[in-house]
């Protein structure tokens, strides 16, 4: 061994390199055994999971009642992590009628002030790990330490207090949120803020309101986007005074909220969306105004069937093909807009929804009541170039056989 | 010429030591990037992004080439994926086979007269199909171009989404991989501009009415070398580079984009040879032009499960296409290259493309060339010939020993003792001799590409998505 080792030093760039195949052998050993030392240690350690989860499930009444104490269960970390996990499923799927019991065990056993103590003390993943799970259990001490993470240096603590906030889903948690947006010193990715501020201020839309008139530019506009998916009807005169808003978001969001208010008090400002100049707030207001039940929304509709941007003219013509009043009078109006693009859309709803025959048929009808226009003609061409194919569309034969005057 | 020998082979040992240490850096940053993802995982809820009114629509690009194989599976499957707002658009590029019939007959489909307005030039879009079935569905039925990048860029001409995913049509995505990698966008929907997921070898697993019932291993070495390959290539290499916004490629088959950018830069290029590494540089050029800040991200456990060519014919035209394309986007970047306009791409991931996986397999055969000559003149001592040679394997090894462990340290997807034991073994044989096979591969698609052929030669597939293999 000696001799190999003078042999190998006397040739100098070898033995370097002899010493990074044995380092790189080493490695290998070493990867494989960490490989199959970790699957042995999960493997028990999941055998161990199973085994005191039966057990604990066994005694779960006694533990929810306090009956079997806290301490027997809160100071064994396997058994405690179980519980924990066990109490923040439940609660997560239980009514506002079981949330009390879930909550006393919590607070009995002393878990809920652990976590709290973690989430202000701790820093680093078990920090996050706490504000998370302080957020699952909807309890409403949980806030104050929830909100103290917001100032964190560290974003992925920021994020995981908003989550956690959010997950408390309550008007209380949304507030630390708001304060802090406004005045623009939370840095969260917006997602996360607005899925917060949605789970908080359900039921409650009209906590956004105040902030929401505090705020300028991107903040005004994520909360409106926010408020235009809670608005009730209650927010009615907010939203009107939203809709005249400068910023563009703002307006889309008002119109995605008047969705939900009156028709009267909704359909004459949903109409001035619906010319916005932008594209994506004539959208929102098209899609507001096909929920709602209005005489007069087939000619906002008619003139958004025809707009410069296709996402409004599909919206349209989605809305227009399920109306329930005659298709085949709609399409006479489509047909009468003179704009091939519109009629182009229309068609194509009025088969995705299984409508084109029948509106095919009734205009076949109609047209054979008054031949020759150049209207008609528009329209034989358009159901020739697609519908007319033999078999494919019956009331197209029919439309394409009146307009060229055949019986 | 002996001092020409000694100049070469020690520029070979300085390239290797420099590669592996490169990829034992590499390794490093990816076992920290993957764990900090799985931490990450757990405080996110996917089903919150799957319920939330604020996830942006996705529009699923589907190109299909005489897929009547599996076309019928891999569609069924994207229209059951777990995404709230999701369209899909296949795209019949010019099949000769029966893929359109057995949409038709499968989809319901009729023609549709949607507007088609051609943002990006493609060859003429001849038909328009909507599913009765399925209103989700879109079929575009195109001419060719001869190439799948037009089929994409019909697709995203044809999208109504802010982002497009371009998913190969023969490829499985797991239920809730569009909402995983959907993560990586929304986290940072300013500065994320394009995310790949990892794609994963679908040979020997169970597949039942086009859906992932049970993960196997393959049953061929080819396959199960392949499997290693993709390992390290997915986990080690696109999540480390990942980590300094320095990603040189989104898989063909499996990724997702901001559809106003791909407009903006043209689409896919028709006449590149790899489409996606191609588009992937050139969004780098384009953003880094603009001075914009942004990032482009590799999210581990999104998985889109694809065939591999079993054969080794099939393998090896395919990597020789790899190499083509490679080549190719290289070539037309070069102006990239030492630019301080593209900062870290053009200083460092371009060279590394350049000298590390282009130059590599002329280099390394060059390097085997001149030991085995100096060797023979008695210039190089056998002992270290032997040794060399045995450090560049454990090296190697070791790293694809570690892909294995971040697999097992964080996605388990092969669970029992048996397959990942088996998972090791072949990593033994993945850089002796795969490795000398894949480099005459790469060679003949340098010499392809020298001669000018930039044909593509179709990879033979046995429909492994569409039956439980037995």
């Amino acid at each position: 061994m000696g001799s190999d080792s003078s042999w190998l030093r006397d040739l100098g760039l070898a033995w370097l390199v002899a010493r990074a195949i044995l380092f790189s052998l080493l490695g290998i050993l070493l990867l494989v055994a960490f490989i199959v030392f970790r699957r042995w240690y999960r493997g028990r350690y999941f055998a161990r999971l199973n085994t005191r989860t039966v057990a604990l499930r066994e005694q779960w009444a006694d533990i929810l009642s306090g009956k079997v104490p806290g301490s027997a269960w809160r100071l064994n970390a396997l058994d405690c992590q179980i519980v924990e996990d066990i109490l923040l499923d439940n609660i997560e799927v239980s009514g506002n009628d079981q949330l009390p019991a879930f909550l006393a065990c919590l607070r009995n056993s002393g878990l809920l002030d652990l976590r709290i103590r973690e989430a202000r003390s701790t820093e680093g993943w078990s920090r996050r790990s706490a504000l998370l799970n302080l957020g699952r259990t909807r309890a409403p001490e949980a806030v104050p330490a929830l909100a103290e993470a917001l100032a964190s240096p560290s974003e992925e603590t920021r994020v995981a207090a908003v989550r956690g906030l959010g997950r408390v889903s309550s008007p209380k948690a949304a507030l630390p949120l708001l304060e802090l947006f406004v005045s623009e010193e939370l840095k969260v990715p917006e997602h996360t803020l607005k899925n917060a501020l949605l789970n908080c201020c359900r039921g409650s839309p009209e906590v956004l309101i105040p902030y929401l008139n505090l705020a300028n530019g991107r903040t005004r506009e994520l909360i409106a986007r926010v408020l235009g998916e809670l608005a009730d009807p209650s927010l009615g005169e907010e939203l009107l005074i939203l809709a005249a808003d400068p910023l563009p978001e703002v307006r889309a969001s008002a119109a995605r909220a008047l969705a939900k208010v009156e028709p009267e008090v909704s359909f004459p400002v949903l109409s001035t969306l619906a010319v916005d100049t932008e594209w994506f707030v004539r959208l929102r207001a098209v899609i507001a105004l096909s929920s709602l039940e209005h005489t007069s929304k087939v000619h906002i509709l008619l003139r958004a069937l025809c707009d410069s941007n296709r996402h409004v003219r599909q919206r349209a013509a989605w809305t227009l093909a399920r109306m329930q009043q005659g298709k085949e009078l709609i399409l006479e109006k489509v047909v009468a807009t003179h704009d091939n693009y519109a009629l182009q859309a229309f068609l194509s709803e009025l088969e995705r929804c299984g409508s084109l025959d029948a509106a095919l048929d009734g205009l076949g009808n109609l047209i054979e009541r008054a031949p020759g226009s150049a209207d008609v003609e528009n329209v034989a061409a358009v159901v020739r170039e697609h519908f007319a194919a033999p078999g494919k569309v019956a009331g197209a034969e029919k439309v394409a056989g009146a307009a060229a005057g055949k019986p | 010429m002996l001092l020409f020998l000694q100049i070469s082979n020690n520029s070979l040992f300085v390239f290797y030591l420099i590669s592996n240490l490169i990829n034992l850096a590499l390794l490093i940053v990816a076992i920290y990037m993957n764990t900090l993802h799985r931490y990450r995982l757990e405080s996110l809820r996917l089903e919150g992004i799957g319920s939330s009114p604020f996830t942006p629509p996705i529009s699923l690009l589907v190109p299909a080439r005489n897929e009547e194989l599996c076309i019928v599976a891999s569609v069924r499957s994207l229209l059951r994926l777990d995404y709230p707002q999701l369209e899909v658009i296949v795209v019949n590029d010019a099949s000769q086979d029966g893929t359109m019939r057995e949409l038709r007959e499968n989809f319901n489909l009729h023609q549709s007269p949607t507007l088609y307005i051609s943002e990006i030039a493609t060859a003429p879009v001849i038909g328009i199909y909507r599913s009765i079935e399925h209103p989700r569905l879109l079929v575009l039925d195109k001419q060719s171009a001869g190439c799948k990048a037009d089929a994409i860029n019909a697709g995203i001409n044809a999208a109504s989404s802010p982002y497009v995913c371009v998913v190969d049509a023969d490829s499985i995505l797991e239920k809730d991989s569009l909402s995983r990698i959907m993560a990586g966008i929304i986290s940072d929907p300013e500065r994320v501009v394009a995310v790949g997921g990892i794609v994963r070898i679908l040979n020997g697993s169970i597949v039942e009415a086009a859906e992932l019932k049970e993960v196997r291993l393959p049953r061929t070495h080819i396959e199960m070398l392949q499997v290693i390959e993709y390992l390290r290539a997915f986990l080690v290499g696109r999540e480390a580079w990942a980590a300094f916004n320095l990603l040189p490629i989104i898989s063909g088959a499996f990724g997702i984009f901001r559809r106003d950018l791909l407009l903006k830069i043209g689409g896919f290029r028709a006449d590149a040879v790899g489409e996606d590494f191609d588009l992937i540089v050139r969004l780098h050029r384009y953003l880094n032009d603009l001075g914009v800040d942004y990032h482009i991200n590799f999210i581990p456990d999104p998985t889109c499960w694809t065939e591999a060519p079993s054969d080794y014919k099939s393998l090896a035209r395919q990597r020789a296409r790899w190499h083509k394309g490679l080549l190719d986007t290289l070539w037309r970047a070069r102006d990239m290259l030492f630019r301080t306009r593209y900062g870290r791409v053009g200083w460092i991931i371009l060279p590394y493309m350049w000298l590390f996986e282009c130059l590599a397999p002329l280099l390394e055969l060059l390097g085997y060339a001149t030991i085995i000559l100096a060797a023979v003149l008695g210039a190089l001592s056998q002992h270290f010939f032997i040794q060399f040679m045995l450090f560049g394997y454990a090296f190697a090894t070791l790293i694809s020993v570690g892909s294995v462990l971040l697999e097992e340290m964080n996605y388990r997807r092969y669970g029992s003792w048996r397959e990942v034991a088996w998972l090791l073994v072949y990593c033994l044989f993945e850089h002796f001799p795969y490795r000398q096979m894949t480099m005459i591969w790469r060679l003949r698609g340098v010499w392809e590409y020298l001669r000018g052929d930039l044909t593509w030669h179709q990879v033979k597939r046995t429909g492994a998505s569409t039956s439980p293999t037995p």
